[in-house]
């Protein structure tokens, strides 16, 4: 590899041919107080750029067989359909992918994930139209609280009102896979309050939840006051976690990941690249890629991405870290990882397997309920 | 007389020329900058080659304020030699102190305007009196804002009956009152007495280990002549060795081929052993010597005792070589290998005082990068058994069984605080708590009070000092001397973690006082150890008896539910950190303990 091609966009060649593509758009209205992803509010004159950056970078990475491809952010839905028409079109002019669905006619199996994460208020039912129509088949909706007291002191711009309006705009507009995101163990939240967003949640029925656990993360208005903020204590964030397990797969969800529930066939496909430590090229500001056990980044700011979008020296890359991430990404998912995964990691394995927190299951080891509950202790042990 | 004067012809100085003295400063009073000032006044060190406070050597020691090794100086002054001996600060090294002083005929004696006199300032003024040494008092840091220039003086009078025309008024950080000093010192301090023809007689006051050198000996000369190549003999120690080289110091060392009567100054023997170099002892030549060793000679005898383990106990080779390294130059540090059965293999150490541990701890951790755990620190016990014979014992884990037990016996202090009159009850409400008997109350002015108690040295190395620090606003201070052993009902308390006794938490406690140091050292274990995947019970007992329990709570929750998308770096780093973070504990059992836990018991009212 020529140190030109280092310093700039990277082009792919893929041992394995199987690749997802995740592009990053990082533009928000307004920046959440427990929010510490890479998104910026104000900065939407830069969209344009951004967009043509975008599709310099995807250009640059060649032609791929990308199996899902996600819309993340930010608020991607502040940008207008023509940008991700302009997107999706760079990357059908590459040929291979992604063939345009044909208009209604929903889910097929041949059909490619295309996601897009949206925040209640930012798009009308003719704009999820027009989204839908480009292709994009699956809508994960930042919903997070439906309680409007939460939602404010989380500095959501969005009522519980405009979720429910949202929702079923995007029902209407021909979305037939949507993803609620919730957030759980918010300052001052009851049990029951959560018991009640869960409720309002099924009630919708979505065909994926995505249920978090609010982490308090250092940069964040959350992390000034944190001390002044009335957090729920371990014990009651276990009941709320127990709680959501309990309720969602009495609801007919499946519970596959630590955090993430659905109607059986509608788990998210490019998440699961994530947890099977597959392949995936991320293309945007802040967007991290993984190919071939190679992990890289591209730079946080909008502007140093659009100007000089050199991305972040490689990450530290070893057969051994690899197999690490492996187990731990895998274990994530309630049906475990392939016994064989785990070569090396022996004594590891009967250690856990001794404290009752991994379990074997046909030709896996996975999570007991315990090791759930405490999934980070598990995960230490094999790093 | 006309001996003597004969005789200062043929030698390089008469003793008539010569000033010795010291400084007595309370830490941060300014002793190390006031140094620097005469040296750079005496031309002896230029002010460009000048490294701030060059007696104070090692970074630690600059850090903390503290100098720890003495060293002396050689400055020419009109026509004079004066010798700077430094001493050392704290209370810990009071026996170094009253060697250091007496090598000299005289003392400085330094105060902050800002702060007056200190509990160590004054014990250390009264050994220069003991010691028969001139002393010249100074108020240093006048310059500054709170300076009490007046009150300041009153107390010098008043408590040591100074003169006010006496005292000089310094600013050592200015530069101003050096000049004053070095007349002062011309003036007032005797040249010291001693004859050269007379058998030899040198006062080790300190020794320090050179990589390159051996051990360097510093001497005064208190009687006859050393010569270079003469073979001497240490008569505490009974070593003999060769007077290799032999001469002064500058800021390095001057050779001489001589050292007479009333001189200062420095010997290579090759001493390969701190420990053979000992402070306070005297040499002698072997051929003609003094059969009289000078007074005042103590061996060394530690007064604290703790274990120090690795962490990691593949680390015990690596700490066994930095404790010998910090051993070529620290004579006071003791240790030998000792095994606990939670902890392994370790060390039990012994030291002067508590500064003395904690200096060594944060050596072996900071300059050799050991991860340590220290345990609780103990004095020695004497053990009376009913068969009539006596143990001495240095850990609580040694103790025999209680029935074998006719009576203990543990070390007593006459302590010392000097205090603002405002904290005089306070004071004596924390004296009576720790075991304290009162002796004497005694005002020096009406602001300013001196409290004799009576206290146990294990309730003075437990958390004392700063529970001293802290019901007087931090203005207190204390001294201490030890007064011998006295009988005292203890018991030794246990803890048990998961069930099992952790040999390394043990202690000795007065027995009225042992159910609440049970329940607070439990209570403090309990905030001290983390949420592991099963609930701990913590128990203390006394000889198998439970007195206090307490739980920590089983970890139930500890997942990331959180996206972070592809960011699996970010993953990991977590895990990496949170796996680090337990292997800087020690796991006894099932159980990871963190190094704080060790010294829970040192911290149980806080």
């Amino acid at each position: 590899m020529t140190s030109r091609q280092q310093l700039t966009m990277k082009q792919l060649t893929i041992n394995n041919n199987v690749i997802s593509l995740y592009i990053h758009l990082p533009f928000c209205k307004k920046k959440c107080n427990y929010c510490d992803f890479v998104s910026y509010a104000g900065k939407e004159d830069l969209i344009d750029e951004y967009v043509e950056s975008l599709c310099k970078e995807i250009k640059t990475a060649g032609p791929q067989d990308y199996q899902t491809i996600y819309f993340g952010g930010g608020t991607p839905t502040l940008l207008s359909p023509k940008h991700f028409d302009k997107v999706l079109k760079t990357l059908t002019h590459l040929h291979k992918t992604p063939p345009p669905l044909p208009e209604g006619e929903g889910k097929k199996e041949n059909d490619i994930e295309i996601s897009i994460e949206t925040n209640p208020g930012t798009a009308d039912k003719a704009k999820l139209k027009v989204l839908r129509e480009l292709g994009i088949n699956r809508l994960s909706i930042g919903a997070q609280s439906f309680n409007n007291q939460h939602l404010k002191t989380l500095g959501r711009i969005h009522s519980a009102e405009d979720i429910i309006r949202f929702y079923n705009d995007a029902r209407s507009a021909g979305f037939e896979n949507i993803n609620l995101d919730l957030i759980f163990a918010l300052p001052g939240q009851t049990l029951a309050e959560w018991q009640a967003d869960i409720q309002t949640a099924l009630k919708l029925k979505p065909e994926h939840l995505s249920v978090y656990n609010l982490q308090i993360e250092e940069g964040t208005p959350f992390h000034l006051k944190r001390s002044t903020l009335n957090l729920p204590q371990e014990d009651l964030e276990l009941a709320m976690y127990e709680d959501t397990i309990e309720s969602l797969t009495s609801a007919g969800f499946k519970h596959y990941e630590i955090s993430n529930f659905s109607k059986p066939g509608f788990e998210c496909k490019h998440n699961l690249f994530y947890w099977r430590n597959g392949n995936y090229l991320g293309v945007g500001a802040g967007a991290h890629s993984h190919v071939d056990g190679q992990r890289w980044a591209n730079p946080n700011s909008i502007e140093n991405y659009i100007h000089d979008p050199r991305p972040s020296p490689q990450d530290q890359s070893s057969p051994l870290i690899f197999r690490q991430e492996t187990i731990f990404m895998g274990l994530r998912l309630l049906d475990g990882l392939e016994i064989e995964k785990f070569k090396g990691f022996e004594q590891e394995v009967a250690d856990s397997i001794g404290d009752n927190l991994l379990t074997k299951d046909k030709d896996n080891y996975k999570l007991t309920r315990k090791g759930l509950y405490l999934a980070n202790l598990v995960f230490e042990r094999f790093v | 007389m006309s001996t003597r004067t004969n005789y200062a012809k043929i030698r390089d100085m008469s003793t008539d020329k010569i000033r010795n003295f010291s400084i007595i400063a309370h830490i941060d009073h300014g002793k190390s900058t006031l140094a620097d000032r005469l040296l750079e006044f005496t031309k002896t060190i230029s002010k460009r080659n000048m490294k701030e406070q060059v007696l104070d050597t090692m970074d630690l020691e600059r850090e903390r304020g503290i100098t720890i090794k003495a060293q002396a100086i050689r400055m020419q002054y009109k026509g004079y030699e004066l010798n700077l001996i430094d001493t050392p600060g704290h209370v810990d090294f009071s026996y170094e102190v009253s060697r250091s002083l007496a090598a000299c005929e005289g003392t400085l004696l330094l105060v902050d305007a800002t702060q007056g006199i200190e509990a160590q300032t004054l014990a250390n003024a009264n050994l220069a009196i003991a010691s028969n040494l001139k002393i010249i008092p100074i108020i240093n840091k006048i310059d500054l804002p709170g300076a009490e220039v007046q009150m300041v003086k009153e107390e010098l009078m008043h408590t040591m009956g100074f003169e006010e025309e006496e005292i000089i008024l310094a600013s050592a950080k200015e530069g101003t009152g050096a000049e004053g000093i070095l007349d002062a010192i011309i003036e007032r301090i005797p040249a010291p007495k001693g004859t050269d023809d007379a058998p030899l007689q040198a006062l080790i006051f300190d020794s320090h280990y050179d990589a390159y050198r051996g051990v360097i000996v510093y001497i005064r000369i208190v009687n006859g002549t050393l010569t270079k190549d003469d073979n001497i003999l240490f008569l505490g120690t009974g070593c003999e060795f060769e007077a290799l080289e032999i001469g002064y110091l500058k800021l390095g060392l001057v050779p001489q081929d001589k050292l007479s009567a009333g001189e200062v100054g420095y010997l290579i023997a090759n001493v390969k052993n701190i420990a053979d170099a000992h402070v306070g002892d005297t040499i002698t030549t072997i051929k003609n010597g003094s059969k009289q060793a000078l007074p005042g000679y103590k061996p060394i005898k530690p007064m604290v005792y703790c274990g120090f383990y690795p962490i990691n106990g593949e680390d015990y080779e690596r700490l066994k070589e930095a404790m010998e390294k910090l051993r070529l130059n620290d004579a006071a540090l003791f240790f030998e290998p000792e095994t606990s059965q939670a902890l392994g293999f370790g060390f039990r150490c012994g030291f002067l005082g508590l500064l003395h541990l904690e200096i060594v701890q944060q050596r072996l951790t900071r300059e050799f990068d050991l991860g340590l755990i220290a345990t609780t620190p103990n004095v020695i016990y004497k053990i009376n058994l009913n068969n009539k014979k006596e143990l001495y014992i240095d850990n609580p884990t040694k103790f025999p069984d209680f029935s074998y037990i006719e009576s203990i016996e543990e070390p007593f202090l006459k302590v010392s605080i000097f205090t603002p009159a405002t904290y005089v009850g306070s004071i004596m409400t924390l004296a009576t708590d720790k075991r304290g008997t009162y002796k004497n109350l005694e005002y020096l002015d009406q602001q300013r009070a001196i409290i004799t108690y009576e206290l146990p040295l294990s309730e003075v190395i437990i958390e004392f000092n700063d529970m001293l620090k802290s019901v007087s606003s931090g203005y207190a201070s204390m001294d201490y001397e030890p007064i011998g052993y006295r009988e005292a009902d203890l018991v030794k308390l246990d803890i048990l973690i998961n069930q099992e006794l952790v040999d390394a938490l043990s202690f000795i406690v007065h027995r009225d006082r042992a159910h609440y140091y049970g329940k607070k050292y439990t209570e403090r274990l309990v905030e001290e150890i983390p949420m592991q995947m099963f609930a701990i019970p913590i128990q203390a007992a006394i000889g198998g008896k439970v007195v206090a329990r307490e739980t920590v709570k089983a970890r139930r929750k500890d997942v990331l539910a959180k996206c972070y998308g592809g960011d699996v770096s970010r993953k990991r780093k977590l895990l990496e950190k949170q796996k680090e973070g337990k292997k800087k504990m020690k796991r006894v059992g099932r159980v990871d303990v963190p190094q704080e836990a060790f010294l829970a018991v040192l911290r149980i009212n806080k």
